[in-house]
C-alpha cells in the first residue's frame, strides 16, 4: 500500500511532491469542524495556525488535507538556529560558481504547496518575519540577498503549528504574527474517535485492547497538573498498541511507550504505572 | 496418703519450721513421691532451704512444683535450679518470676533451652537481682516473640550484655522496650536502638527510661523510621495523585497520630478527611487502603440523610449538629458489639468498594488478590476474614452476571446507602453464628487489605446536597484560617491592627486624612508607613476592572511602596543550612547549562574567531557579485542578559497557617524558595528583582520591594527575606499592575513576572463577590501581557486549577501539589520557563 508520504524507500526525492494517481490517503479521523474550516481557508488562501499539544494529530491532519485538496505538502520543523536563509534559500559555492539554492518555502511559494512550519515558536523571531508579507494581502516573498520579490503561486498556502505548553510562555508568537492566520485549536480526540484511531493505526488490535489504552489515557491526562509537561498523546497510545502487536507485554508496552518518555519524576510514574496495571491487572 | 519413714520425718520437721509449708508441700508432694524416695527427699530439702532463706520464696517454689514436675516430668534439675537464687540477696522476686514461667519454659524451648533460659537469667541476677526478677517475671513465650525458640531469647539478651558491658544498662531498664521493638522490627534493630537508649540514659534517667519505655518522641521517630514496610509519609504526593486520577477533586490528605503500639496500622476516614498512618504493611494494602477510604467519601457512608436513616433504624437518636459518634450503634448488642461491628463492616465495606469498582478498574479483583495473599490469618477472626472474602466474590459475581449470595445482593443495588448496609448487617448478625471476639489484635485482622474498623473516628455527617457541602467546607476552612490567623506567634510588626477581626463587617474606609484615620494611628499604630498621612503617602493609583459594568474604574485601587521592616537573619542563615544541598545542586544545575548561554555570537563584524559558516555565504555572495556585509566573526561574551525576572510573592495572612502534613508552616517553605531563587539567580546572572505584596481595602495596597532590579544582593536583602510573613488579603490585580510598571526601563527582550500564590484573589472589600477581583487579575493579566511583560503564577493551592486557567490561561501557571518541594521547584521551574 502506497500513500503519499511513502513512496519509494531509502531513495532521496524531492521536498515537493505532488500526491499522484495511486496514492492512498493519510488516515484522519475527524474530531469536529476543522475539514470544513480548513477548506474555506484554502478556498481564500487565509494562511492557518494549528494550536494543539502534541501528538495529537496535527501533522496527520495537515498530510490528510493536502491530499485531499492534491496539493504538495513542504514540511519544516524549526528549531531555534533556524534562520531565514534557512527557509528562503542561499547562494552555495558549487565548483567555481556560486549557485542560489532556494529554500524550502520559496520552492514551495514557486510550487504552489503547503507549506508547514512545524513548532514555529522554537524559531528565531528575525526568522518568522519573512512570513509576514507572505501571510497578508500581498502573499509576496521578498529575497533579500538576491534583491528580488516572488508572487505566490496562486495555490501556495502557509500552515504553522504551535502547541501552547507552559514552556512556550517566553518564547510566545508575537500578537501581530499570531492575527495574521486563521487558528484552529485541537485537542485529543474523544473517546469513541481515540479508539477508532488506535484500531485503524495498529491493525489487529483488539477492540478491547483500545478500549484500555484509550481508557487508560483519558486517565494519565487527569495528571498534568501534577507536573507532567506533556500529557499522554494519542501518539503515545499508538506507539504502545503498536508496541503490544509486536508481541510485547502490555503493561511493559505501556511502561515504554506512555510512561517512561514523559516523566523523570518517580512519583509520577509510579502514578501512570497505577493506572496502567489497574487496567491490566 | 502413705509415704515412707524418711519423708515422713522431712515433712514432720517442714511442720515444725512452717505450718502453712507443710500444708502446701502436701498438696504437691504425691506428684513428687513417684520420681523414688530420694529425690522427693531432695525436694523437700530444697523446699526447707527455701522456705528458710525467704518465705516467699519457699512459698513461690511449693506452689509452682506441681506444674513443673508435670510438664517436665523431672523434678531435680529445676530444683537445684530454683536452689541457685539462694546466692543473692533478696532474691524471692526473680524466683517466684522463675517459678511461675519454668513450666512453660520446658513447655516450649525443651529441656535444653530451659537450660539455657535459666543461665541467661541467672548472669543476670549475678549482675544486678532488679534485671534477673525482670527477667524471670517477663512469660517466656514473650521473651521468646511469636515464632522464635532459645535463639530468639539468646538474640535479645546479646545486646543487653554488650551495653550492660559498655555503658551499665540495666536489663530491667531494656527488657520491656526491647522485645517491643524485636516483635516490630526484628532482633537486628534492637542494638541500634537500645545503644541510642543508653546514650540517652547517660544524659538523663527520667529521659532515658521514657526512651525505654517506648513513651518518648525520639524513641517512637526512631522506630517509624526503621520501620519495615510502605512509608506513606513520604508517598503523600503519589496518594494524591491516584485519589485525583480514580475518583477527581481534592481530597484532605493528613497523616495520623498512629505508632506502631496501636497494632494493624490502617487508613481511616471520619467523612472529611482521610487520614493514613507513617507506614502500612505494603505498597498493594497502602494504595488499596486509600482508594477504599475515598471511596467512603465518594459513595456517602457519611451522607446525613442516610446516617439518619441508619440511625432510626437501630433506634438511637442522631444529633442534629457536630460529629456523630458510631459507638450507640453498637452498644445495643452488648458484649456482642465487636461481633456485630465486624459484620457491620464487612458489609458496609462491601457496598462501597463495589462503588470503588466502578471507578477503579479491577479494583475488586485486586482486593481480592491482596486478601488471598495474606497467607496466614487469625485463628479467633478467620470467619470474618473468610466471609468478607466470600462478599467480594459476590461482588465479582454480580459483576459477571453470575449467581450472587443474596445475602449481598441488596448491596449492590444502584441507591443502596449505608443504611441498606445497616440492615443487611443486622440479618447477617442474627442469622450466621460467627465466633465471639475478645482480642484487639484478632479484631484488627478479621479485616482484609485495605479495608478498616469504619467506626475509629467520630463521623462527620455530611450533607446530601453537594452544594452546600462545598460552602460549608468553605466556611470551615475560613474558620480555621482565622484561628490559625489567632494563634500567631510571630505577629507581623507593620501588619495594620485588627486584620482579622474586621473580616467579617465590611466596614468603608475612613477617607484620609479623616479625624477616624488620625485616631486609627493614635491608637497604637507604630506603623510609620501606614497611609493615614495624607495624600502624597496615597501611592500609586492605578485603574481596576468591573465586569459587572464592563468597564475600568480609574484610579481605583491605591499601590504603596514599601520597604519590609522586619528581617530575620538567623531563619536567613537556618533556611540556608536547612537548604544546602539543595542549594549546590541547583547551582551546579545552572552551571551546567551555562555553556548555551556564552554560546559564541555568531555572524559578528569583529571577533577573535572566524564564523565559517558565515564566511561560505560571504564567499559565495561574493563570488555571485554581490556585496555582502563581512559579519563573518564570532565572540564569545556574555550575551546581553535577555531575560529580566520579578518574582512576586503573595504575602497574605493565609502563608501562615500550618501545613497539614506538619514540619512548620506554608511562609517557612515561602521564604526558603524565595531564599534559593535569589541565589539561583545570582548564579544565572538574570536581571531579577523580588516583591511582596499584601492588601486591605482597594486603597492600602502594600508592595515591599525587597531587591530592585539594580541592586546587587547583599545580607540586609538576604535577611529581608527570612523576616517575610504573612498579613491581610491578596489583592492581586493591583500588585501585577504595579510589578509591571516596574518593568520599565529594564531592558530585557524577554520579561517574565513570576508570582507566588497560595491561594485565589481576594480582599477585604470585594463584598464575597470572587469574580470581582478574578476578572480584574485576569485584566491586569492581559495588560502586562500587551506591554511585553509575561505573568506566570506558581501556586501552591491545590484548588488553584478551578480558577487560575480563567485567570492567566491555560499553560500559563503550575500548580505544587506537595508544598514541601516549592522551595527546590521555584528555581527550577524559572530555568524551564527562560529556556
Amino acid at each position: 500500500m502506497k500513500t503519499a508520504t511513502s513512496r519509494v524507500r531509502g531513495v532521496e526525492h524531492d521536498i515537493v511532491q505532488m500526491p499522484q494517481v495511486g496514492d492512498v490517503s493519510p488516515y484522519y479521523e475527524p474530531q469536529g469542524n476543522e475539514v470544513a474550516v480548513f477548506e474555506a481557508a484554502y478556498k481564500r488562501r487565509l494562511p492557518v495556525m494549528l494550536k494543539g499539544p502534541t501528538g495529537c494529530g496535527k501533522t496527520r491532519f495537515l498530510e490528510y488535507m493536502a491530499f485531499q485538496l492534491k496539493r504538495p505538502l513542504v514540511t519544516v520543523s524549526c528549531h531555534e538556529d533556524l534562520t531565514s536563509s534557512d527557509l528562503v534559500g542561499r547562494f552555495l559555492l558549487e565548483g567555481a560558481d556560486t549557485i542560489w539554492h532556494d529554500g524550502p518555502l520559496t520552492r514551495a511559494v514557486k510550487t504552489g504547496a503547503i507549506c508547514y512550519l512545524d513548532e514555529i515558536v522554537e524559531a528565531r523571531t528575525d526568522s518568522t518575519v519573512v512570513i509576514h508579507s507572505l501571510t497578508d494581502h500581498r502573499r509576496k516573498l521578498t529575497i533579500e540577498k538576491k534583491g528580488q520579490e516572488i508572487d505566490a503561486h496562486e495555490d501556495f498556502m502557509l500552515v504553522i503549528s504551535y502547541n501552547p505548553g507552559y514552556q512556550t510562555v517566553l518564547k510566545d508568537l508575537k500578537p501581530s504574527t499570531k492575527q495574521r492566520f486563521i487558528a484552529i485549536n485541537f485537542d485529543f480526540p474523544p473517546e469513541e474517535v481515540e479508539r477508532k484511531i488506535l484500531l485503524r493505526e495498529v491493525p489487529g488490535t483488539k477492540p478491547e485492547i483500545a478500549q484500555q489504552l484509550v481508557a487508560i489515557g483519558r486517565k494519565a491526562r487527569l495528571l498534568k497538573d501534577h507536573g507532567l509537561e506533556e500529557s499522554t498523546s494519542t501518539r503515545a497510545l499508538v506507539y504502545a498498541a503498536s508496541m503490544m502487536g509486536a508481541g510485547l507485554d502490555p503493561v511493559v508496552a505501556c511502561q515504554v511507550a506512555m510512561v517512561n518518555p514523559i516523566t523523570d519524576d518517580v512519583e509520577l510514574s509510579d502514578a501512570l504505572m497505577e493506572i496502567v496495571n489497574a487496567h491490566f491487572a | 496418703m502413705k509415704y515412707s519413714p524418711a519423708v515422713t520425718k522431712a515433712l514432720a520437721q517442714l511442720r515444725e519450721l512452717s505450718v502453712v509449708a507443710h500444708r502446701e508441700v502436701e498438696q504437691v508432694l504425691p506428684a513428687i513421691v513417684p520420681h523414688g524416695e530420694d529425690v522427693a527427699l531432695q525436694w523437700l530439702a530444697a523446699c526447707t532451704a527455701l522456705f528458710s532463706f525467704e518465705r516467699d520464696a519457699g512459698k513461690a517454689f511449693i506452689r509452682g512444683s506441681l506444674d513443673v514436675e508435670r510438664v517436665s516430668e523431672t523434678v531435680l534439675p529445676w530444683t537445684g535450679q530454683a536452689l541457685a537464687f539462694m546466692q543473692w540477696r533478696a532474691s524471692w522476686r526473680a524466683l517466684e518470676g522463675f517459678m511461675a514461667n519454668v513450666a512453660r519454659a520446658y513447655g516450649s524451648l525443651g529441656h535444653a533451652g530451659e537450660q539455657r533460659w535459666a543461665e541467661i537469667g541467672f548472669q543476670w541476677c549475678a549482675r544486678q537481682i532488679e534485671s534477673g526478677a525482670a527477667y524471670f517475671a517477663t512469660p517466656v513465650l514473650e521473651l521468646a516473640g511469636r515464632h522464635g525458640g532459645i535463639t530468639a531469647i539468646e538474640q535479645l539478651a546479646a545486646p543487653a550484655e554488650e551495653l550492660y558491658e559498655s555503658r551499665k544498662l540495666m536489663l530491667s531498664t531494656y527488657l520491656p522496650g526491647a522485645i517491643r521493638v524485636r516483635n516490630l522490627l526484628g532482633a537486628q534493630a534492637i542494638l541500634s536502638w537500645a545503644s541510642r537508649g543508653a546514650d540517652i540514659m547517660q544524659s538523663g534517667r527520667a529521659r532515658g527510661e521514657a526512651y525505654f519505655r517506648l513513651e518518648s518522641e525520639e524513641s517512637l521517630s526512631l522506630l517509624l523510621e526503621h520501620l519495615p514496610g510502605y512509608r506513606l509519609t513520604d508517598r503523600n504526593r503519589l496518594l494524591a495523585m491516584l485519589l485525583d486520577v480514580w475518583f477527581g477533586g481534592e481530597f484532605d490528605l493528613r497523616e495520623s497520630a498512629w505508632s506502631p503500639e496501636k497494632g494493624r496500622p490502617f487508613i481511616e476516614t471520619d467523612g472529611r478527611s482521610i487520614y493514613f498512618p507513617a507506614v502500612m504493611a505494603d505498597r498493594e494494602e497502602a494504595i488499596l487502603a486509600v482508594l477504599h477510604t475515598a471511596g467512603h467519601m465518594r459513595y456517602r457512608t457519611f451522607d446525613r440523610t442516610a446516617m439518619q436513616d441508619m440511625f432510626a433504624e437501630a433506634k438511637v437518636d442522631f444529633p442534629k449538629t457536630g460529629v456523630v459518634s458510631w459507638a450507640p450503634l453498637f452498644m445495643r448488642f452488648g458484649d456482642d458489639a465487636l461481633r456485630f461491628q465486624l459484620v457491620f463492616d464487612i458489609c458496609e465495606d462491601l457496598r462501597v468498594d463495589f462503588g470503588v469498582q466502578h471507578n477503579v478498574p479491577n479494583y475488586l479483583k485486586r482486593m481480592r488478590n491482596a486478601a488471598h495473599g495474606l497467607g496466614v490469618r487469625h485463628p479467633e477472626t478467620a470467619a470474618y476474614y473468610d466471609l468478607a472474602l466470600a462478599s467480594l466474590d459476590a461482588a465479582l459475581a454480580h459483576g459477571s452476571g453470575g449467581a450472587v449470595d443474596p445475602r449481598f445482593a441488596p448491596l449492590f443495588e444502584p441507591g443502596a446507602t449505608v443504611a441498606d448496609a445497616y440492615r443487611v448487617a443486622v440479618t447477617i448478625h442474627r442469622t450466621m453464628s460467627l465466633p465471639a471476639v475478645t482480642d484487639l489484635e484478632a479484631f484488627h485482622a478479621a479485616y482484609l487489605p485495605g479495608r478498616s474498623p469504619n467506626a475509629s473516628r467520630m463521623a462527620h455527617p455530611q450533607e446530601s446536597d453537594d452544594e452546600s457541602q462545598q460552602t460549608q467546607s468553605g466556611a470551615d476552612q475560613n474558620s480555621q484560617q482565622q484561628e490559625e490567623g489567632g494563634e500567631e506567634t510571630e505577629a507581623p510588626k507593620n501588619a495594620e491592627s485588627g486584620d482579622q477581626g474586621e473580616d467579617g463587617e465590611k466596614q468603608e474606609m475612613p477617607s484620609y486624612g479623616d479625624s477616624s484615620g488620625q485616631s486609627a494611628r493614635a491608637s497604637g499604630q507604630s506603623d510609620k508607613e501606614g497611609p493615614h498621612h495624607g495624600s502624597s503617602d496615597k501611592g500609586i493609583p492605578y485603574p481596576e476592572w468591573d465586569y459587572r459594568e464592563s468597564r475600568y474604574k480609574r484610579n481605583w485601587s491605591w499601590v504603596q511602596e514599601k520597604r519590609l521592616a522586619e528581617s530575620n537573619m538567623a531563619e536567613t542563615q537556618r533556611l540556608m543550612k536547612q537548604y544546602a544541598n539543595a542549594l549546590k545542586r541547583l547551582k551546579k544545575a545552572i552551571q551546567s547549562q551555562k555553556p548555551t548561554r556564552t554560546a559564541p555570537l555568531t555572524q559578528q563584524l569583529d571577533g577573535d574567531d572566524m564564523d565559517l559558516n558565515a564566511v561560505v555565504s560571504y564567499v559565495a555572495e561574493k563570488r555571485a557579485g554581490r556585496s555582502p556585509r563581512p559579519n563573518i566573526y564570532k565572540r564569545r561574551e556574555i550575551r546581553q542578559r535577555e531575560v529580566a525576572v520579578t518574582l512576586l510573592a503573595d504575602m497574605s495572612t493565609s502563608i501562615m497557617q500550618h501545613l497539614p502534613e506538619g514540619g512548620g508552616r506554608l511562609v517557612d517553605r515561602v521564604r526558603a524558595g524565595v531564599l534559593l531563587f535569589a541565589e539561583s539567580m545570582e548564579e544565572v546572572g538574570d536581571a531579577y528583582s523580588i516583591a511582596g505584596f499584601c492588601s486591605k481595602y482597594r486603597d492600602n495596597v502594600s508592595y515591599y520591594t525587597l531587591k530592585g532590579f539594580d541592586e546587587t544582593m547583599s545580607e540586609d536583602i538576604r535577611a529581608q527575606i527570612g523576616g517575610m510573613s504573612g498579613r491581610l488579603a491578596t489583592r492581586m490585580g493591583a500588585a501585577i499592575r504595579h510589578a509591571t510598571a516596574r518593568f520599565e526601563g529594564v531592558e530585557s527582550r524577554r520579561r517574565l513576572l513570576l508570582i507566588l500564590s497560595d491561594g485565589r484573589p481576594e480582599d477585604y472589600d470585594d463584598g464575597g463577590d470572587r469574580r470581582y477581583l478574578h476578572e480584574d487579575t485576569r485584566m491586569a493579566v492581559k495588560e502586562a501581557v500587551a506591554k511585553g511583560v509575561h505573568p506566570f503564577c506558581v501556586t501552591v493551592d491545590t484548588m488553584a486549577n478551578q480558577y487560575l486557567p480563567q485567570i492567566f490561561g491555560p499553560g500559563h501557571y503550575l500548580v505544587l501539589d506537595h508544598i514541601n518541594s516549592l522551595p527546590n521547584k521555584l528555581p527550577e521551574i524559572y530555568l524551564r520557563l527562560r529556556r
